[in-house]
């Protein structure tokens, strides 16, 4: 007979830290997304993210753990949800690099001429740019 | 000393202004959806490209700032390493500081 009383009340114990750890990884991921957010939102991600990715990992690893530990049905919901946000946000820190070919302009050059469609469609010549400071930006789009 | 915005993004016309009303932004906006001005400067993304769903861009430009002078030589750049940062403003103001005071 595998149910005893002390395997009952182990089995407990395991469920109830398992939840713990659950809950602990929720409240970590979705604290550290917030501040994730807030930080994209500002323009302000620091160059070094390595504590965002250790964050990340600790949250998806705590969420695992409560998964082996066992847990009550909240404490497993709560830990699929860190799981699920710790490894999304490592996946976008990982694909998030940025690079450009060889060839591409550098300090020194001079611009190239470029036609373009500027806002309202209309066609555009950088040949109306001459004589002008200026400061050309290029981004990703408008999301 | 007068400097000309000039932005340039894979944005279609109707998003530009779309998007004009929102951020107020004083510059010319350029619409470069085919990255042609994009690989005219040589910034097309090498890297992984990563866009939200139901967008349909196929590679993005690499997020950067240029000054350039009256003759076309470009004085100052900067190039984002990583998509998720970019330099604020008080980067570019110290640039113009350097460059053209």
């Amino acid at each position: 007979m595998n149910s005893t009383p002390e395997a009952a009340t182990e089995k407990s114990r395991s469920k109830k830290l398992g939840t713990i750890l659950g809950l602990v990884a929720f409240a970590i991921a979705v604290a550290t997304v917030a501040l994730w957010s807030r930080q994209i939102d500002q323009v302000a991600i620091p160059e070094n993210r390595a504590f965002f990715v250790a964050v990340f990992l600790a949250a998806a690893a705590l969420g695992i753990t409560a998964f082996v530990a066992g847990t009550r049905w909240f404490g497993g919901l709560a830990a699929v949800v860190a799981i699920f946000l710790g490894s999304l946000l490592l996946l976008t820190v990982a694909i998030s690099r940025q690079e450009v070919a060889a060839e591409a302009i550098q300090v020194g050059d001079v611009i190239p001429h470029f036609t373009s469609v500027d806002e309202h469609g209309q066609p555009f010549d950088s040949s109306s740019l001459q004589g002008h400071i200026l400061l050309i930006k290029f981004f990703r789009a408008h999301w | 000393m007068e400097v000309q915005v000039v932005t340039v993004s894979t944005d279609h016309p109707h998003e530009i202004r779309e998007g004009r009303s929102a951020h107020g932004l004083q510059a010319l906006m350029l619409s470069d959806p085919d990255l042609v001005v994009t690989d005219a400067f040589g910034l097309r993304n090498q890297g992984y490209h990563s866009a939200p769903p139901g967008d349909d861009t196929e590679v993005l430009p690499v997020p950067t700032s240029l000054l350039v002078d009256r003759q076309g030589k470009v004085l100052w750049m900067d190039k984002s390493e990583n998509y998720q940062r970019r330099s604020g403003p008080e980067v570019v103001r110290a640039a113009l500081r350097e460059h053209l005071d």
